[in-house]
């Protein structure tokens, strides 16, 4: 990416700040989750190994995987030649380099952005979001998904995501130790607190790379909106895809009669809603409120 | 006599009268708006049960309900099968305050006669024009509106299709919200807002 391109929409820096402040607290996991492992004499060599094999295949095949386990489909641009066009235009606008496009069959209304950085991205849609929104209402989603990969949320989720994995690995191996009694040298008492630190690891481990995902929305929100000149259409597309709208069920009412009795707990488990420490996603209707916003601000030229 | 004064246009019946019409003065509002035209059908939609005597012959039951005593309406109603084997009492009336008050008064001469739990719904039909909440403009647009007897309250429904889950979403929410703020009672869990597709009016 030019220095250009980056100066024509300013990055938020709010979010780089907040990326850098989870970057290094999950630098501080990392390092923990190292003197773990040498505390159960691992060789240095082979905690290295591991550490950086795994960060190092997350970190090359990631679009790759994600590709192939969401099922998207490579698209030129003669296959897809309005879509390439979309988001042609957009890079430009952003100061980006042209995206790989990607299609998903599924009629479940999604889009995605992945890569390392811009100049290995990628920008995948359902079939479902692109026959539902509207052309302003996808070019705002697509500015969004560009958004990330400019703000290069890809990489920090990605080294996130790693140390999460990897501490899982560590998880079941450690059970596996205490389990069929293959115990280190040192007492079991040891391995039990050192598998209650890697429970702990895991979990605030977890807990800061949501809240970064969360942050990381707003922060493609904005710049997305920048990109697309258009915040109102995002939060139309939102407002449609997991708005209040989302809720309207596509079934008919004349089903109802006979699966009414397996009804009961899906309704009830979901009205449960998962606390907002626990989310990927900010809640929509804080993101359409600062959409709202931001559009009333552009509409008068403030910034 | 007390049969006419149970299926009088203005029974007390088993559903809510204040439920049920609050949507004439909502829809009377938002007519002389002009964001509503009216249609002048609607139809109640229930499952056939041949155990029940009432509605074994509901044709000649319903006669005398509608058209006999001091609630006598001219409202014109006939019985059809769907698809799904529900049958339907669908009506026909110019004025938009007697056809609720017909379709109530059905509804709870069935209730009093053992069919209550066939009920499903109560379906009214209306033409929509104006802007919806994503900025996109409709003429004139068939929609409808569905009372659930289970839950007693309206929620609108808009078809784009006849196969199932194809409806209009924006132009829901958009009518459900005008019309909330016009005192009709909408139904607040939007998951419960089951669509019925292939309506036969």
């Amino acid at each position: 990416m030019t220095s250009l391109g980056m100066r024509k929409f300013k990055r938020d820096p709010g979010l780089v700040s907040r990326m850098y402040f989870t970057m290094f607290m999950l630098g501080v996991l990392y390092a923990l989750f190292a003197i773990v492992l040498w505390g159960l004499s691992v060789p240095i060599v082979f905690i290295a190994v591991i550490v950086g094999g795994f960060a190092l295949f997350q970190y090359f095949s990631s679009d790759r995987m994600i590709l192939w386990a969401s099922g998207a489909k490579l698209v030129t641009a003669q296959e897809e030649p309005e879509l390439h066009r979309s988001i042609k235009r957009l890079a430009d606008r952003a100061g980006m380099p042209m995206p790989k496009v990607a299609v998903i069959d599924s009629r479940t209304p999604n889009a995605f952005a992945t890569g390392r950085n811009p100049e290995n991205s990628l920008v995948a849609v359902t079939t479902g979001i692109r026959e539902r929104l509207s052309e302003r209402e996808l070019d705002a989603v697509l500015a969004h998904e560009l958004a990330h990969v400019r703000n290069r949320d890809m990489r920090v989720l990605a080294i996130g995501n790693f140390l999460v994995t990897l501490t899982s690995f560590m998880m079941t191996f450690l059970f596996f130790g205490m389990f069929m009694g293959g115990g280190r040298r040192e007492g079991g008492g040891n391995i039990a607190l050192v598998y209650l630190a890697t429970i702990v690891v895991y979990f605030v481990g977890q807990l800061l790379v949501l809240a970064l995902t969360r942050y990381r929305e707003f922060g493609a929100d904005h710049s997305g909106a920048e990109i697309s000149g258009d915040p109102g259409a995002l939060a139309s597309a939102l407002e449609k895809i997991s708005g209040q709208m989302a809720r309207i069920p596509e079934q008919d009412l004349r089903k109802l009669q006979t699966a009414s009795a397996f009804l009961f707990i899906p309704v009830a488990l979901k009205s449960g809603g998962g606390g907002s420490l626990f989310s990927t996603h900010p809640p929509v209707a804080e993101r359409i409120r600062r959409l709202k916003e931001l559009e009333r601000r552009m509409s008068f030229g403030m910034r | 006599m007390v049969l006419d004064r149970l299926f009088g246009r203005r029974p007390q019946g088993k559903t809510d009268w204040s439920v049920m019409s609050s949507i004439i003065r909502a829809e009377q509002r938002l007519m002389a708006r002009g964001e509503i035209s009216p249609s002048r059908r609607g139809g109640l939609i229930f499952r056939n049960d041949e155990s029940i005597p009432f509605l074994r012959d509901l044709k000649s039951e319903l006669d005398p309900v509608l058209y006999s005593g001091p609630g006598a309406t001219k409202t014109a109603f006939e019985i059809q099968d769907d698809e799904h084997g529900m049958r339907w009492v669908v009506m026909e009336d110019g004025n938009f305050e007697d056809l609720v008050s017909s379709i109530y008064t059905v509804g709870n001469a069935m209730g009093a006669n053992g069919a209550a739990d066939t009920l499903l719904a109560a379906v009214f039909e209306l033409y929509f024009t104006g802007t919806v909440d994503d900025n996109s403009f409709r003429s004139g647009l068939r929609t409808y509106w569905i009372y659930r007897y289970d839950r007693k309250a309206f929620y609108p429904f808009v078809p784009t299709g006849e196969s199932t889950g194809d409806r209009d979403k924006p132009t829901e929410v958009s009518l459900a919200s005008r019309s909330r703020r016009q005192g009709m009672v909408i139904e607040r869990n939007m998951e419960e807002w089951m669509g019925l597709w292939g309506i036969p009016f």
